[in-house]
């Protein structure tokens, strides 16, 4: 039960990551030169995203 | 797949060993296996530390790979963490926050190595980091502003008398959310990081047992299937040492955001 939580999870942090990435890789193509910056930011908005689909997955072992 | 059969048990075995044990003495009085290896981390920091100090000090243009990498490190953090948010006032907040930075990113490090723990997988070792940068950013606000006045501020300025309250409870909440926010951030990306290469490290093996009790061409075919499981688990160990430097500054910048927070004029 818990790994079927776990799943459904995901499936809100990867719509997440996937739209960050959208962003990034639509303004990187728009306006290259700030492709330094905005990756930092993509990088920086997933390592958010991506710690709640990690809480997840620990509550999922702990508890 | 029979290695499939044996993978939940080791696999309990795994996150059993996760748990904090004691390394020497008990868990009351002792040393879990997560402590020992922090202890050895800030151990190696402070030889770091004081090696780069004292070939520093000499000498007006920093020569040698040793003395360059670590004033790279130093001078990454003030420049694009520290200064970016912090602006004039970095000068007086570098001590505390680079030391966070450079705690957490060689805890991190350290445990990636094979064999070792990372002092920062376990829940107290980034609760108490949390709750210093917490206390931090908290006695930064009262000096600014004195006490009373801190804790009024945490109310935004022009909103109307009984919202006002409303907010301000709101704000009281979030403000210690984030206490809980970066201590568990911390700890769940290095613990889920290490279950996840530990998984993989244990299908290989599954994987490649047949073939060391009987060479036929089944158990031939497994351990090719263990050379994948390996593949996969270089490439997780690679996203692992991204993600060991990405948590330190992601837990040195959000910080600085709630020391700036707590110190802009309004």
């Amino acid at each position: 039960m818990g790994v079927i939580g776990y799943g459904m999870c995901v499936i809100g942090a990867g719509l997440g990551i996937g739209l960050a990435a959208y962003a990034a890789a639509t303004s990187m193509a728009r306006q290259p030169e700030v492709q330094g910056r905005l990756f930092t930011v993509f990088i920086l908005a997933s390592a958010f995203i991506e710690a709640l689909a990690l809480i997840g997955f620990v509550v999922t072992l702990i508890g | 797949m029979d290695a499939f059969s044996k993978l939940p048990d080791e696999l309990n075995a795994l996150v059993e060993s996760f748990k904090s044990h004691a390394a020497w003495g008990n868990l009351q009085v002792g040393v879990t296996q997560y402590s020992f290896y922090m202890y050895i981390a800030c151990i190696l920091l402070l030889v770091l530390v004081f090696r780069f100090c004292a070939k520093q000090k000499g000498q007006l243009v920093p020569k040698g790979r040793f003395v360059n990498a670590m004033e790279y490190g130093v001078e990454f953090v003030r420049d694009s963490i520290l200064s970016d948010s912090l602006g004039d006032t970095w000068r007086k907040h570098f001590p505390f926050l680079a030391t966070v930075f450079f705690f957490v990113l060689i805890n991190n490090m350290l445990g990636l190595i094979p064999g070792m723990h990372p002092g920062t997988g376990c829940i107290g070792t980034t609760a108490a980091v949390a709750l210093m940068s917490f206390v931090y950013f908290i006695v930064v606000g009262c000096r600014k502003r004195g006490v009373w006045g801190y804790i009024k501020s945490l109310a935004p300025k022009g909103v109307a008398f009984p919202i006002n309250i409303l907010v301000w409870l709101i704000e009281v909440f979030s403000t210690f959310l984030r206490l809980i926010t970066l201590a568990v951030r911390l700890f769940c990306n290095m613990y889920a990081g290490h279950i996840v290469m530990g998984t993989f490290a244990i299908l290989a093996s599954l994987f490649f047992e047949p073939l060391l009790q009987q060479v036929t061409a089944q158990a031939l075919a497994g351990s090719l299937a263990s050379v994948a499981w390996i593949a996969v688990l270089i490439i997780i160990y690679l996203v692992e040492m991204l993600v060991a430097f990405i948590q330190a500054y992601v837990f040195t910048l959000l910080s600085t955001v709630y020391v700036q927070l707590a110190e802009q004029d309004d």
